[in-house]
Formats: C-alpha cells, sequence, structure tokens
C-alpha cells in the first residue's frame, strides 16, 4: 500500500509544487501586473477571501453538471443502444449524431435561454448538450465491437435479444461507455460555465463579475474552483470504473 | 537598460502580445513609434459612441498633426489590460473602469470623456406605465445586466432590488421582444433604436437618474505616457476634439465609414444614434469647457461610490484619475 500511495500521489504533487513555485517567482522576478497575471499565492489568498461567494456558486454549477451529466448518462445509453441495433439505424442516425457533436456551445448558448428561460434549466441543458455525444459515440462503438464468436454464442443457446443486451454487450461495452464519461464529466463542467454566462448563477457569473471588476486574481480562484470539479467527476468515473470492471476487464486487473 | 529591465520589458511584450491576439495583428508598440504611429483600443464595434474617432480620421484630423492612428479592438477586447500592458496607446473604457484598474494597481488614466452624461439605461416596455427606475425595481420582472457592473452594485444599494430576478445580459434583446416584463441595461444609441424598429414600444431611464453617472467611453492612456509626451497627448486630444466636433455638427460621412465596417447597423440606426447620444455628450459644461472635458468634483464622487460599494479598497486621489490635456496649465472650474 505504501509504495504504491508514494507512487501515485508524489510525482504530482512534486510537479504542483515545482510549477506553481516557478510561477510565483517567475511572475514577481518580472514585474508582471496582477492585473494581467496573478501570482499563484495571490490567486490563493482570493480563493480564501471569497470563499463566501465561491463555494456557494461551485455548489450551484456542480448541480446543474451532475443533473446534465445524469441525463447524458441516461439518454447517451438509451441512443446508444438504439442505434447499436441495426446497420440500418446507425448509418441513418449516427452522422447527426456526429455533426450535433461538433455544433460550437458558445454559438447556441444565447438560445438555450430564449428555449429554456434564465437560471438552472438553460445550464442544465448547456452541460446536456456538450456531454451526451462522447456518451453515444463511445458507448456505441463499444456496443458494436462485441466478439462475434460470443454473439453466435448466444445466438446458438437460444438467447432473448434482453438477454443479448443485458449479458453480453452491455458489459462488453462497459470500458468504452465508462471511457465516455471520462470525457463527458470535463465537457459538463465546460458546459455548464458557458451556460452560466448567458443563464446566470454559479462559478459562470463569479468569473464573469471577476473579470468585469478586473480581479484577475478572483477569475483564476473561480476557473480552478471549476477545474477542481471536473477532476472531481473524472475521479468518481475512475473509481466507478475500478469497482464495475477490476473482476473481469484486464485494463484494470494489471497494475 | 538593465539586465532585470530589459526581463520585465521581454514579458510585459510578452503578455502584450498574448492578450493581443484577438485584438491586432503584428506590429508592437516600439515599432510603431519609431513610425509616428499609435494605436487605439476600441470596447465594442464601430457604433456611434465612436463617432468623433471616426469622424477625426475621415477628416485627417489626425493625419495633418503627424499622427497615424490604428484603431483596433473590438467587443470583449481586455481593453484595460491591453493599454497597461503598452500593446496598444490608447483604449475606449468606462470611468468606473478607469478607477477600479488604479485601485487594482494599473497605473490607468484618463484623457478625454466622450459621454458627460453615461448613455447606459434600462429598457422597459412603455406599455407598463413606468416613471422611474424607482418605479421599475418596485414593479419586479426580470432585469437583464451584464454581471459585475457596478451600476447594479449601486441600484442594489440605494432602491428594493428583491422583487427583480436579475440574469446575464446576453447582447441580444430578443429575451426583451419575448418577455413583457423583462428589463435590460442599453446604450441609447444603440438597443431600443433597434427594438423599437423590431415592432416594440420601449422607454428608457438612464443609470445616471439614480445618481451614479461615471464618464463614458473614455479614452484611457497610462498616466507615465500622459507625463513622458504631454506634447503627443495634446495632439492626439485635439485631433480628437476636433473630429468629434466635426461628428456632432454633421455625422452623416462617419456614420457611413462605419457602416461599412458595422454592417450589422443600418444607416437609419446610425443616424438615430447620433442623434439620442448629441445631449449626452455635449451638456452645458461641455459646451463651456470643450467636448471631452472633466471635472474633479465628477472623479471624486466616483471614487467615493466605488468605495462606498466596496468595489475598491480607498478612493483613489481624483486628481490622478485624469489628465485635463488641453488645460494642462490651468484645470478648469468644476460646474454644477
Amino acid at each position: 500500500m505504501k509504495p504504491r500511495f508514494v507512487e501515485t500521489f508524489v510525482p504530482p504533487a512534486a510537479t504542483f509544487l515545482l510549477t506553481t513555485a516557478a510561477a510565483e517567482f517567475g511572475i514577481r522576478a518580472a514585474g508582471v501586473s496582477p492585473l494581467l497575471l496573478p501570482t499563484p499565492s495571490a490567486v490563493a489568498r482570493a480563493a480564501l477571501q471569497h470563499a463566501p461567494t465561491l463555494l456557494p456558486a461551485l455548489a450551484m454549477t456542480a448541480q446543474a453538471v451532475a443533473i446534465g451529466l445524469a441525463l447524458s448518462i441516461a439518454l447517451g445509453l438509451l441512443v446508444a443502444i438504439a442505434l447499436s441495433t441495426s446497420r440500418w439505424v446507425e448509418r441513418a442516425f449516427y452522422p447527426y449524431a456526429i455533426f450535433f457533436q461538433i455544433v460550437p456551445i458558445v454559438a447556441i448558448a444565447p438560445l438555450l435561454v430564449i428555449w429554456f428561460g434564465y437560471g438552472m434549466r438553460a445550464v442544465v441543458a448547456a452541460a446536456f448538450i456538450v456531454s451526451v455525444f462522447p456518451v453515444i459515440a463511445n458507448s456505441l462503438a463499444g456496443l458494436l465491437s462485441v466478439d462475434p464468436a460470443l454473439r453466435d454464442l448466444f445466438r446458438l443457446y437460444g438467447a432473448s435479444g434482453f438477454a443479448r443486451l443485458w449479458k453480453l454487450s452491455l458489459p462488453w461495452a462497459l470500458p468504452n461507455v465508462l471511457t465516455g464519461l471520462r470525457i463527458a464529466a470535463g465537457l459538463a463542467v465546460i458546459g455548464a460555465i458557458v451556460g452560466e454566462f448567458v443563464g446566470g448563477g454559479g462559478l459562470g457569473v463569479v468569473v464573469l463579475e471577476a473579470m468585469r471588476q478586473q480581479r484577475t486574481d478572483l477569475v483564476f480562484a473561480a476557473v480552478l474552483h471549476a477545474a477542481a470539479l471536473g477532476l472531481a467527476l473524472f475521479a468518481a468515473v475512475n473509481a466507478t470504473s475500478h469497482f464495475a470492471l477490476r473482476r473481469w476487464h484486464t485494463q484494470e486487473t494489471e497494475p | 537598460m538593465s539586465r532585470r529591465a530589459a526581463s520585465k520589458r521581454a514579458v510585459a511584450i510578452g503578455m502584450a502580445a498574448l492578450l493581443a491576439i484577438p485584438a491586432c495583428g503584428g506590429e508592437d508598440a516600439a515599432t510603431r513609434a519609431t513610425a509616428g504611429k499609435v494605436a487605439l483600443a476600441l470596447n465594442w464595434k464601430p457604433e456611434p459612441e465612436f463617432g468623433g474617432l471616426y469622424e477625426a480620421q475621415r477628416m485627417d484630423a489626425f493625419a495633418k498633426r503627424g499622427i497615424t492612428l490604428e484603431l483596433t479592438g473590438g467587443p470583449g477586447a481586455p481593453v484595460v489590460q491591453m493599454v497597461e500592458a503598452g500593446k496598444v496607446e490608447f483604449g475606449i473604457a468606462a470611468a468606473d473602469e478607469v478607477v477600479l484598474a488604479r485601485d487594482r494597481g494599473a497605473d490607468i488614466v484618463a484623457v478625454f470623456a466622450t459621454y458627460q452624461t453615461n448613455p447606459q439605461g434600462i429598457m422597459v416596455h412603455a406599455a407598463r406605465g413606468l416613471h422611474s427606475l424607482a418605479d421599475v425595481f418596485a414593479a419586479g420582472g426580470t432585469l437583464a445586466v451584464e454581471p459585475g457592473v457596478a451600476y447594479t452594485k449601486f441600484f442594489e444599494k440605494h432602491y428594493d432590488l428583491t422583487k427583480m430576478k436579475i440574469v446575464p445580459y446576453g447582447y441580444s434583446i430578443a429575451p426583451f421582444l419575448g418577455d413583457p416584463t423583462l428589463a435590460q441595461q442599453v446604450f441609447v444609441t444603440a438597443e431600443p433604436i433597434a427594438a423599437r424598429r423590431q415592432g416594440a414600444d420601449p422607454q428608457v431611464f438612464l443609470i445616471a437618474e439614480s445618481g451614479f453617472n461615471p464618464y463614458a467611453a473614455v479614452v484611457i492612456t497610462t498616466g507615465a505616457r500622459a507625463r513622458a509626451e504631454t506634447k503627443r497627448l495634446a495632439d492626439f486630444v485635439a485631433a480628437l476634439r476636433e473630429g468629434w466636433r466635426g461628428y456632432l455638427d454633421d455625422p452623416t460621412l462617419a456614420n457611413a465609414l462605419m457602416g461599412q465596417l458595422n454592417k450589422e447597423m443600418d444607416a437609419d440606426t446610425f443616424r438615430l444614434g447620433a442623434a439620442a447620444q448629441q445631449p449626452l455628450i455635449e451638456d452645458a459644461f461641455a459646451k463651456q469647457s470643450g467636448v471631452g472635458a472633466m471635472s474633479l468634483e465628477r472623479w471624486a464622487t466616483l471614487g467615493r461610490q466605488l468605495q462606498e460599494l466596496g468595489l475598491i479598497g480607498a478612493a483613489p486621489a481624483p486628481r490622478d484619475c485624469f489628465v485635463q490635456v488641453e488645460t494642462l496649465q490651468s484645470p478648469p472650474e468644476p460646474l454644477r
């Protein structure tokens, strides 16, 4: 346990300390204005000083991200399963799934307010729109890659469609689904922040306010909170992946 | 130049280059200076609020003083940062931004204030029969404003906003057109005219009505440049004033020029916008002291207000906030 811990945490911690220290001294030595680039210590001070603003904002963003991501997982999986049922269905709809994935969220964000009104619903919609397509694309790839020999085996034993899906395709696709989720988790945070720029609330509005008030240190502090949220979700997906797959997928059993 | 200063300069230029990527290409400040060029970063598209600048360009007011002016920037440009980093010599900002920048340690000064009365207002549907800002806030509904603007804080302190749902303004009047109880921030030269053309019946209450009235479309530069290049600055401001004089007298040609650069605004809107802003630019004070002139008292009031709102630590010395170029010898007596 102990060496594993050292192996896992020491290298990133060392990188963090070194880059932070380098940034701190570099910015101070060069005399860069705090308006252009704040020192890490100034950002930390802003984070502490504005914790009463940042933490409720973080909670609000986290809530929107959680709802958006949950919708993405549920609907994304359903769509992927539907698309995987037949080659024809897949060919008819998959290109459009890719097309919508390419739609820039920033460009359509103002419309979300007109469609869903100001507030949480527009923010959830933005988080959902950017995070659902990686779920669809990766799940579908997994569902379509089932070993043909196993598929034949299931057919030989006369397994029902549901049994094939539940006992073969979904378990087979699980690593791909989780890869989709890792991507979706980070994107959902970005989507929510963009949604908040137009719909209001959360860290998005804290960023806008801090920009407007020329508090560059607070902008960085808010951005770091958003990044931490993305990181926490990523870790949650990894933990799920570990518990779900450690018994059978080599990817998780190898050290 | 010492090693340390050289490295400072290298970093500053690097930062400036980074900041300027979306704004303008190529030339840095040093190259421009040798060629007698200066750059000014706008904070919005070419619209009547910049009419005097384009008129000055058109009538060669800068050129005949040996200045080649390049207009850069646009919506979302980090103007204060670009000026501070020396990427551009001048920029357009609001007076409250000048005070905030000084509080954050940046040596930014105002040299010309286009609007004596702030042209921003709150637009509502006239059918609601409201008569003042106080009425607007008492009536409730949605208020769309840019998050973090100082006047919202001022409103929160001086009015009861608990009935209002405050949402971000997304630079589109579509939500206003669709919601009879929505109130939104506007520039009197733009959104109300657009809303009327779309069939709405808008009514605007200027934010200045609340007692919060920072100069707007202020031309800024760094204090160091203002002190070091007095003559060039005086020439620059004289050219700018000449341009504004020309635009106030007849905006037609400059409007046509801006219309070519900003195709989203049609000729009619330019004409109406120019007419709407006239009294805000040339009031009694500007008639006496000249277009763009500023008073010590107004800067003192603004500093005090921003401090009361908790947006700055200590109010800056009002004298540090601006340079009255044309009367460097004797600052004008504040009117009002």
